[in-house]
C-alpha cells in the first residue's frame, strides 16, 4: 500500500535533486532551468498528495496556477538567457562573472 | 436551450478592487497605445503612467474604510494597512517613472518599459491585499517576472542582461521555496487563507510539530529572499549594480515595502502558533543581516553596489519592527519603510542626474567636488545620505529610533545594541560619499541629465526628509493608524 509519506519522500527527493542540482551545477545555465522545473514539480506532487489525503481540492486547484506561472517562468527566463548569449556569447555558469564584488 | 447557472454567486463588492482595476486596464491601454506611437512621442506613455497612478491613489483613498473588507469569496482583502502600503508603493512607481524619463529615453521599445513597471505594480497591489497564500503566490510572481525583465532592460548591456539572469535563477528558487513550504502548511491545517492556518495550527496535535517546523522554515526561506535579508541577500549587490538606475531605486523600494507587509501577514495571521520558534530565526536572521550589510558596504566603490548593502543593513533594522510583533513594532517598520521611501529614492535621483555614457556618476570617485559644481544638489545629497546613517533630527533618525525602542521594549536589549553598534559602523560609508562631495576636487567634468521634474524628485525629497525630521508625529500617528486590520 502506497502512503501519503511515500509521496512526500519521493517529492523531497525530486526538491533536493532541484537543489543540489542548482547549486552544484558548473557547465549551463539551461540545466539551472530544468532543476527550477523539478523543485515546482515536486512542489506539485506535495500539494496533490496532501489534497488527496485530506479529501480537499483546493490543492489541486494551487497546482494549476503553480503549473501556469512555472511555464511564464520559463518564458522568461529563457528570454532572459537568450538577452544574456547575444552579449556574452556564452552560457557557461562559470561565465557570469561580470559582475563582482 | 437549458438554463446555465454559474456555480458561484457573482462575487461581491468588487468595487473594492477598483485601484488594481484601474492598474491592470491602464496597463494594457498603454501597451497597446504604445503600437501607435511615433518614436519620439514614447514619452507620452510615462506621463500617463504617472497620471494613472495618481488616479488609482484617489481611488485607493476613496474605497479604503476603517475596517477590513473582503471581496472575491474572502480572497482579497482591502484594511488600511493594504491601503496604506499601495500608497506608499504608488508614490515609489511615481518617482521610479520620473527617474526614467531621460535615463530609457534612447533605449528600444520605451513604452513597454512603462508597461512592465505598472504590471509590477499591479503585482504588489494584489499581495498587500492578500490574506491568502493563492493570491499572494500570484502577486508575487506577477511582480518577480516583471522585475526580472526590468532589470535586463538593456538588451545589449551586458551586466543588464547578467543581473537579470542572477535574480531571476534566486528568485525562482526562492518561490520554489515557500511554495515547498506552503504545502506543508496545507497539508496540516487543510487550507491556504491565512487566518483558517493560523487557527489550524492552533490546534494542529504534537505529532504534526515536525512539519509544521518544516513548513515555517521555507515559507520563511522564501519570504526573507524577496526583502533581501542575509543569508539570502546574495543577488542584492549585482542586481542593483547591473540593473538600470532607475529600475534600481524602484525594486530598492516598493517591493521591500510589499514583501514586509506579506511577511507581516503572514507572521501575525498565519503563524502565531509558533511565534517563539520564528521570533528565534528571524533575531539570528535580523543580527546576521545588520552586520553584513553594513560591513560588506564599506569595502565598495561603486555607488549603486554601496547603496545595495545598505538595503540590506536597513532591511535588518525593519526586521526589528516584526521580531518585537507588536503594535510598536509593527508601526515603527511602517515609519522606516515610508521614510526610507523618501532617502533611497532621492539618493537614487541624485545618481540618475550624474549619469553620463555608461557608468559614470556610479562611482564614489565621481561625486569628488560636487558640493563646488552644484552646492544645491551636494546639499540634498547631505540631507539624505545624513538620514539614511541615522544622524538626528532628521527622518531616518527617527525610523531607526522607533524600531529600536520597540525591539528593547519587547526584551530583545542586545539586538538593539548590535543595531545601534553597526549603525555607527554604517555612518562611515555614507559621510565618506559628503567628504568626496566636500573636501575634495573635481576630478570629472560634469554633464547633468537636469529636467524640471527631476529637480522637483530631489526637492521634494530632501524636504520630506527635513520635514520628517523636525515634525515626526504626523506620520508615526499615521502608521498606527494603518495597523488597523492587520492587529
Amino acid at each position: 500500500m502506497i502512503g501519503l509519506s511515500d509521496y512526500l519522500i519521493v517529492a523531497a527527493c525530486l526538491f533536493l535533486l532541484g537543489v543540489i542540482g542548482l547549486f552544484l551545477n558548473r557547465k549551463n545555465v539551461i540545466t539551472i532551468l530544468m532543476c527550477i522545473e523539478l523543485i515546482l514539480l515536486a512542489v506539485n506532487i506535495n500539494f496533490v498528495a496532501f489534497s488527496h489525503y485530506l479529501q480537499d481540492i483546493s490543492g489541486q486547484i494551487f497546482v494549476f496556477f503553480v503549473l501556469t506561472v512555472a511555464a511564464s517562468e520559463v518564458a522568461v527566463g529563457l528570454a532572459i538567457l537568450v538577452a544574456f548569449y547575444r552579449t556574452r556569447r556564452s552560457i557557461d555558469v562559470e561565465d557570469i562573472n561580470s559582475l563582482q564584488g | 436551450m437549458a438554463n446555465v447557472t454559474f456555480p458561484f454567486p457573482y462575487p461581491q463588492h468588487l468595487e473594492l478592487m477598483l485601484p488594481e482595476i484601474i492598474i491592470a486596464i491602464m496597463a494594457m491601454v498603454l501597451l497597446i497605445w504604445d503600437l501607435f506611437l511615433g518614436k519620439d512621442k514614447k514619452g507620452w506613455i510615462a506621463y500617463a503612467a504617472i497620471a494613472t497612478c495618481v488616479a488609482t491613489a484617489f481611488a485607493t483613498i476613496q474605497v479604503t474604510t476603517g475596517g477590513a473588507l473582503t471581496t472575491f469569496y474572502g480572497y482579497f482583502v482591502l484594511d488600511p494597512f493594504a491601503s496604506f502600503s499601495k500608497l506608499l508603493m504608488l508614490l515609489a512607481t511615481v518617482f521610479a517613472v520620473i527617474l526614467s524619463l531621460d535615463y530609457m529615453k534612447d533605449e528600444e521599445n520605451v513604452g513597454e518599459y512603462y508597461c512592465l513597471i505598472l504590471f509590477a505594480l499591479l503585482g504588489m497591489m494584489l499581495m498587500v491585499s492578500a490574506n491568502n497564500f493563492v493570491t499572494m503566490y500570484l502577486g508575487l510572481e506577477l511582480m518577480a517576472l516583471s522585475v526580472y525583465v526590468l532589470v535586463g532592460y538593456q538588451r545589449d548591456v551586458l551586466r543588464s542582461s547578467e543581473a537579470a539572469l542572477k535574480y531571476f535563477i534566486l528568485g525562482a528558487l526562492s518561490s520554489g521555496m515557500l511554495l515547498y513550504g506552503i504545502t506543508f502548511l496545507y497539508g496540516v491545517t487543510a487550507s491556504f487563507g491565512f487566518d483558517a492556518i493560523g487557527a489550524g495550527l492552533v490546534n494542529a496535535n504534537n505529532s504534526a510539530h515536525g512539519v509544521v517546523m518544516l513548513g515555517m522554515v521555507f515559507v520563511l526561506a522564501g519570504l526573507v529572499f524577496k526583502v533581501s535579508i542575509a543569508p539570502f541577500h546574495m543577488w542584492t549587490p549585482d542586481t542593483y549594480e547591473g540593473a538600470p538606475t532607475p529600475v534600481t531605486a524602484f525594486i530598492s523600494v516598493a517591493p521591500k515595502v510589499a514583501g514586509f507587509v506579506v511577511f507581516m501577514r503572514v507572521l501575525h495571521d498565519a503563524l502565531p502558533a509558533v511565534q517563539a520558534d520564528y521570533t528565534m530565526i528571524l533575531v539570528v536572521l535580523a543580527a546576521l543581516t545588520i552586520v553584513v550589510g553594513n560591513v560588506a558596504a564599506i569595502a565598495q566603490r561603486n555607488i549603486k553596489r554601496m547603496l545595495a548593502y545598505s538595503t540590506i543593513g536597513h532591511v535588518g533594522f525593519v526586521l526589528m519592527g516584526l521580531i518585537a510583533a507588536n503594535e510598536a513594532g509593527y508601526a515603527g517598520s511602517l515609519v522606516y519603510l515610508t521614510v526610507y521611501l523618501f532617502m533611497n529614492m532621492g539618493v537614487f535621483a541624485i545618481i540618475v542626474l550624474m549619469r553620463r555614457d555608461g557608468i559614470q556618476g556610479e562611482l564614489l570617485d565621481d561625486f569628488a567636488g560636487l558640493s563646488k559644481v552644484r552646492p544645491g544638489y551636494a546639499l540634498a545629497m547631505g540631507l539624505l545620505l545624513f538620514s539614511l546613517a541615522g544622524i538626528p533630527f532628521l527622518a531616518g533618525f527617527w525610523a531607526k529610533y522607533v524600531v529600536f525602542m520597540a525591539a528593547i521594549e519587547t526584551g530583545h536589549l542586545y539586538l538593539a545594541l548590535l543595531a545601534i553598534v553597526f549603525s555607527v559602523v554604517g555612518c562611515f560609508y555614507y559621510l565618506r560619499v559628503i567628504k568626496y562631495m566636500y573636501f575634495d576636487d573635481v576630478r570629472i567634468e560634469f554633464n547633468f541629465i537636469e529636467s524640471i521634474p527631476m529637480k522637483m524628485t530631489v526637492v521634494v525629497t530632501a524636504l520630506a526628509v527635513t520635514a520628517i525630521g523636525l515634525y515626526p508625529d504626523p506620520v508615526m500617528a499615521i502608521c498606527k493608524q494603518a495597523l488597523v486590520g492587520l492587529i
